[in-house]
């Protein structure tokens, strides 16, 4: 069972993690950081969950359905691969845990089931 | 409120800041570990909103809260829900309480020095954090929508939209199902167990994407609904041409059923629509009702008053 400020300290354990960030959705605010960055973490924060809202948006657009569920989202760029993973949770939705690896020194694969077990530990449902 | 905040700070007191009517904050050492406000739902209400967590759990782990194990520690101990969702719970709870408490003037103010709150500390925040976040998100909802004209108001959903499709948030979704066009923001915020600051954005957001209807002495360019390829109507009786030809609420699956609507018997001479009574009523009533809600002192005395009957019960 982990506390908010152990989420991003396990994300940043993970093999060839550069950054690590708790984003309230809603808010696009930063809930907590890691990797010894702390200037302009609130715009990356909005940024990033603007990221998250644009991909829901097209995707649920383009679905059968009109309607999407996001389990993760990878997006591998010339400064690293980013992952972005939404958890439910009862009061506000959702808080997302993001993170940002090292192509050279990561395993995406490795990176995207370290973050669902943090993810499980993190929340309950 | 900030300055007397950053004043009990430098102090590094503990104890509960109490701001007239408008809520109450707690420090620790000169932290804020804690803040409540009327206007917003309570984390009880957060917490127990959807049923995960079971009412009687919330209560007696406040009922049992001590200085040496507050009520946080109990309901983390008993499993009803981990670490970092009480820590979540508490960091959506406090910064939806300062957004409102930073906007209110409070004359009286009272310190209780030791005073704690029943969870005990799970999340510290900053005095200068707290009012950069609160001056964030008052820049976000300016971003969203651009007037404070819905606030008070109650939510009135479009029944037909000037669109083909709608892209919707989940919250979106709580709040259009939840609209019956007498809830304000605030009153949905606290039926759906939300953070009124989510809503409000949310409502925002509907506004903006031209979902709601918006009071016609805006006349301001962006009121009329946009993304559409026919032209707005008129800006001077956007209303009339717009809502009051079509039937409203009875689709929209509002949570509690609506109180019956008394026949509207005085005043307001209606535009248009003499032939519809029966179908127009609720819309035009629910139309004329911001005259009397709109104001935040009737809302704040209501709130109150409800406060006053629960706390009966």
């Amino acid at each position: 069972m982990l506390g908010i400020e152990d989420c991003v300290t396990e994300a940043m354990a993970i093999p060839g993690a550069l950054d690590a960030l708790l984003i309230d959705q809603t808010s696009g605010m930063a809930v907590a950081v890691g990797g010894g960055r702390d200037e302009d973490v609130d715009e990356s924060a909005a940024a990033l969950s603007e990221t998250l809202r644009a991909a829901m948006d097209g995707l649920a657009l383009n679905s059968p359905g009109g309607t999407i569920r996001i389990n993760d989202m990878i997006v591998t760029a010339d400064n690293g691969h980013h992952l972005l993973r939404p958890m439910e949770t009862v009061f506000d939705g959702p808080l997302v845990i993001y993170v940002r690896l090292d192509p050279e020194r990561s395993n995406l694969a490795l990176a995207r089931h370290r973050l669902r077990s943090i993810s499980g530990r993190l929340v309950t449902t | 409120m900030e300055s007397v905040l950053i004043d009990l700070a430098e102090d590094r007191v503990t104890g509960a800041l109490r701001l007239d009517e408008a809520g109450t904050v707690y420090l620790t050492d000169g932290r804020v570990t804690y803040a409540e406000s009327p206007a917003v739902p309570r984390l009880e209400d957060l917490l127990t909103a959807d049923d995960r967590i079971p009412a009687q759990a919330v209560r007696q782990a406040r009922q049992a809260a001590t200085e040496d194990r507050p009520g946080g520690e109990r309901l983390v101990g008993q499993g009803v829900l981990t670490r970092g969702e009480l820590e979540f719970c508490v960091l959506s709870a406090v910064l939806d309480a300062a957004y409102f408490l930073s906007g209110s003037a409070a004359h009286r103010r009272g310190f209780r020095p030791g005073d704690r709150h029943w969870l005990g500390p799970q999340w510290y925040f900053d005095v200068a954090g707290l009012s950069r976040e609160c001056e964030r998100r008052r820049a976000q909802l300016d971003r969203a929508w651009p007037s404070g004209e819905l606030d008070m108001l109650p939510v009135a959903p479009l029944a037909r939209i000037p669109a083909q499709r709608v892209v919707l948030t989940s919250l979106q979704w709580e709040v259009l199902v939840a609209a019956d066009s007498v809830a304000t923001p605030a009153e949905l915020a606290r039926r759906l167990g939300r953070p009124a600051y989510s809503v409000l954005l949310a409502v925002r957001r509907l506004a903006a994407a031209g979902l709601l209807r918006v009071p016609e002495a805006g006349g301001r360019p962006g009121a009329a609904p946009i993304g559409t390829g026919t032209p707005a109507p008129a800006p001077q009786t956007p209303q009339s041409s717009q809502t009051s030809p079509t039937p409203q609420v009875p689709q929209t699956p509002s949570a509690p059923p609506a109180l019956p609507r008394r026949p509207k018997t005085t005043g307001e001479p209606r535009a248009g629509g003499e032939p519809r009574e029966g179908a127009v009523g609720s819309a035009a009533s629910a139309r004329w009702l911001p005259s009397a809600t709109g104001d935040p002192t009737d809302v704040n005395l209501l709130i109150r008053l409800r406060n006053a009957l629960e706390a009966l019960t």
